[in-house]
């Protein structure tokens, strides 16, 4: 009967004397030199091969994972690169004299609408709040397991639904909600 | 009618905010609704449901949760602050700090003397309400979680707490939190998400009804902290509960867009144990509904889809009549577009910026607005030369020239004119009526390049309440104010006093105008009454009289939205035109007014007929369905009319996302 081998799927945390009784065992092993072939035990095999499956799926999902997590910092990074880029511009305005010496000369051309937060040192921590609580209201609503979809699609059910079957609502003309379409179709 | 050149308008990208608080005063019927920018709106639920007040919102108000103190109103939100309004000068009375970080929650005890506030940091934190303001008393025990919903019980000793992953039954004299219930999580991929308990009711048996984040109802039972019964009754959350003033029949609204009825009857007819039965299921939205209120005939709803829907229950109305009939009220009772007649300019309202548009020219010119407080009102005057608009702090007049590429701040206002609810130019562009505090309009004159305060018009009456409707004649004659003391004044401008005040009715006025020529003036209301009083006899005038005696038809009586415009043809002068969001209509007062049983919508009719037989059938009412949604519909001096659209499918095309609910073959 074969004895049972430990060999290589010994794990590192195993205490120094085992290690000594392995090490030995081995040894004893090497020299003989011609007998049969290890034989491993089923068990051990089956446990062996799922091992290493499942190492590789958990290898496979942390490196999604990891990915993932470098997409969301590098898009954070990019808004509030965005917000400190069009900050400034808000805080000159504020002022009251700046102000008025721009309207006076207001040229045609219909301008961008900012929508920014209001800030002023005082109340940085109490916004700082106010925004993680929106943040919390968001990720229920809108985060990771929420399940949702986009406003064009649900029209686009309706439709498809619906008696009188007629063309999409959203054929992307606006680029900027170019993104809640799933189809990105410029026409 | 006649042919019209139509400017037709769909570049006004109005978009209406998400409904994210309700509460509704059961003794003056009136709903207060809170939006996600901040905005607060008043509707009236015994006048036709008409949107009788709008206090403009504020970049960061971000209100959570309104609640009634007799007349009173108070608000809280993610800021922190808790804020009373001043419902007569439309804007906040005061804000409070509560130091406890954002604020979920707000409710008042039913004796009307406390106000506690659910806070962000744990605390739930009691005011006493003052006459003029409110004190902070103390803090009930500070709890772990945050807590994100309130309610009292209604002895006003004891308050149930909704937090994450439990609900705490707190003492409300020794502050001390006696019982602790445990909410169970979701399912699957839930379960390691907390379950955060988005309402809760107490009711007067002690029981308590939860809903939370996982889409569960809980009933539990208050005095012993157990759970008597869980109804799963979405896969997403029940984001909102509302329960009626007799505490039979209780509603919860998903993210699903579902308003869910539970109603306390017994299981088997005759018995008498009664408990909390699930039975109806309204979809009356296509996003989460986040606000809910039960009236003692309707449940109320709104929430991201941001239409208010008033649903009459059929077992307290009769059915089949216009008082069960199901209301939305999409877009805002009053105009939001201003139309320089001579100029051939609109003006678009939006709540932080105004958008002035040239019309045959595809280019706008756009004013843009880098302050916290939104736009109350704003105008422009027919020249095109002037352009006013307001916030609930400040007031700004600009110059337009050169064919209006230059706009110029106007900066040396007269003291008086602070802010206003309502604004108008006269017809010569020569004065400015700014609608101020209790039914007073300021006149301004305007020379270039600034203005001078001339007068303040006020009325006998002595209302408090603020003017929403300015008119002033083609002749420069007389200016007309509604307030919503459903007062109309006709003040004299040669001599700046008051000439008369039309005979009070019962209804709010949605939209008045003065003629041109006849002096008479055109008043609609609310229940869709018309009414012509004439200024110089001070008296209504034949025509008003007749179609009172007659009545209007019925299927004019039964719209559901106000006319919120009423202009005049220059080149007919017994044509008013009106338009409300479904349809513009040409009375013409030559013709015979329609009978009960007249067919009513006959314009389609009329056409296929000959010439000698339309003059049989034709009466006065002439509706044109062909545009929608109206935001406005006026005539230009050119005789050409302007229709300003904004189909509602553009709205909804751009609200957020709805929840992806997974249906057979698609």
């Amino acid at each position: 009967m074969a004895k049972k081998q430990r060999g290589k799927s010994a794990s590192s945390s195993k205490t120094a004397d085992i290690k000594q009784q392995t090490d030995h065992f081995s040894l004893m092993l090497e020299s003989s030199d011609d007998e049969a072939p290890e034989e491993v035990t089923f068990e051990d095999s089956k446990a062996e091969a799922l091992r290493s499956m499942k190492q590789a799926l958990d290898t496979a999902r942390r490196e999604k994972e990891q990915l993932k997590e470098k997409r969301r910092k590098r898009q954070e990074l990019f808004q509030e690169q965005k917000k400190r880029k069009l900050l400034p511009a808000d805080v000159l305005e504020e002022i009251d004299s700046k102000e008025e010496k721009e309207e006076e000369r207001q040229t045609g051309t219909c301008p961008e609408v900012c929508k920014l937060p209001f800030s002023t040192p005082e109340r940085e921590s109490a916004s700082f709040q106010q925004q993680a609580a929106e943040d919390f209201l968001q990720s229920r609503m809108y985060g990771p397991g929420s399940c949702r979809t986009t406003s064009n699609e649900l029209l686009s059910l309706q439709n498809k639904t619906g008696r009188n079957k007629s063309a999409a609502v959203q054929f992307c003309f606006n680029p900027e909600h170019c993104e809640l379409c799933p189809n990105n179709t410029r026409t | 009618m006649g042919e019209f050149k139509v400017h037709r308008v769909r570049f006004f990208d109005y978009m209406p905010t998400a409904i994210r608080a309700m509460a509704f005063n059961s003794r003056t019927e009136r709903l207060a609704l809170a939006r996600a920018d901040g905005a607060l709106e008043i509707f009236n639920f015994a006048d036709n449901y008409f949107q009788e007040k709008v206090i403009p919102g504020q970049d960061g108000r971000a209100v959570e949760a309104l609640c009634w103190v007799g007349q009173r109103l108070f608000s809280a939100g993610l800021n922190g602050e808790i804020t009373e309004y001043d419902l007569e000068n439309l804007r906040p009375r005061y804000t409070v700090e509560a130091y406890g970080g954002p604020i979920w929650t707000i409710s008042s005890n039913s004796q009307g003397t406390l106000l506690a506030v659910g806070c962000e940091d744990g605390t739930v934190k009691m005011f006493e309400i003052l006459e003029e303001r409110i004190q902070f008393q103390r803090n009930l025990d500070r709890q772990k979680g945050r807590i994100i919903s309130l309610s009292w019980h209604p002895s006003g000793t004891l308050i149930a707490a909704g937090m994450m992953d439990m609900i705490r039954i707190f003492d409300a004299e020794t502050g001390r939190a006696t019982h602790r219930l445990l909410v169970e999580r979701g399912v699957g991929a839930s379960k390691s998400k907390e379950v955060v308990v988005w309402s809760i009711v107490f009711l007067s048996d002690h029981t308590i009804v939860s809903g939370d984040s996982a889409g569960k109802v809980q009933i539990w039972d208050g005095v012993t902290g157990t759970l008597v019964r869980t109804q799963l009754v979405t896969k997403w959350d029940v984001l909102a509960l509302s329960v009626s003033n007799d505490e039979s029949s209780l509603v919860a609204g998903t993210s699903e867009g579902t308003v869910v009825q539970f109603q306390f009857i017994s299981s088997t007819v005759g018995q008498q144990d009664k408990e909390w039965v699930r039975t109806r299921t309204f979809k009356n939205h296509s996003h989460d509904v986040r606000a809910l209120a039960h009236t003692e005939t309707a449940v109320v709803s709104g929430g991201m889809d941001t239409q208010l829907v008033v649903r009459p229950l059929l077992d307290k109305v009769e059915k089949n009549t216009q008082e069960s009939a199901l209301r939305k009220m999409t877009l805002p009772h009053r105009s939001l577009v201003c139309c320089a007649k001579k100029a051939g300019l609109l003006l678009f309202q939006f709540p932080d910026h105004l958008e002035l548009w040239r019309l045959g020219e595809s280019d706008g010119h756009g004013e843009v607005l880098k302050q916290k407080d939104h736009i109350c009102c704003s105008a422009l005057s027919p020249c095109g030369g002037w352009l006013a608009y307001s916030t609930v702090t400040s007031f700004r007049l600009y110059r337009l020239q050169n064919n209006n590429i230059s706009i110029t701040k106007v900066s040396k206002l007269p003291k008086d004119l602070r802010s206003a609810h309502q604004l108008c130019f006269s017809p010569d562009s020569s004065k400015l009526f700014a609608s101020s505090s209790h039914s007073s309009v300021i006149v301004v004159a305007l020379n270039q390049p600034e203005c001078k305060y001339l007068h303040t018009l006020k009325p006998k009456s002595g209302s408090r309440q603020p003017v929403h409707l300015l008119f002033a004649s083609e002749d420069g004659k007389w200016l007309a104010t509604a307030n919503t003391d459903c007062e109309i004044h006709v003040y004299n401008l040669d001599k700046l006093k008051l000439h008369c005040t039309v005979p009070v009715y019962s209804s709010c006025p949605t939209a008045i105008a003065i003629h041109p020529t006849t002096s008479n003036l055109v008043a609609v209301h609310a229940d869709q009454q018309i009414f012509e009083f004439s200024l110089v006899q001070k008296e209504y005038t034949e025509w008003s009289r007749k179609l009172q005696k007659q009545g209007l038809h019925s299927l004019w009586l039964e719209r559901d939205t106000p006319i919120t415009h009423v202009a005049f043809n220059p080149q007919n002068p017994a044509h008013i035109i009106l338009h409300d969001t479904f349809m513009f209509c040409i009375i013409d007062q030559s013709l015979p007014l329609p009978e009960a049983k007249t067919p009513f919508y006959n314009q389609m009719t009329l056409r296929s007929l000959p010439e000698p037989q339309r003059i049989i059938h034709s009466h006065a009412f002439k509706i044109c369905k062909n545009f929608q949604h109206l935001m406005c519909v006026s005539l230009l001096e050119d005789h050409s009319l302007v229709v300003v659209e904004r189909p509602l499918l553009n709205i909804m095309s751009q609200l957020p996302a709805p929840v992806r609910q997974k249906k057979f073959a698609t």
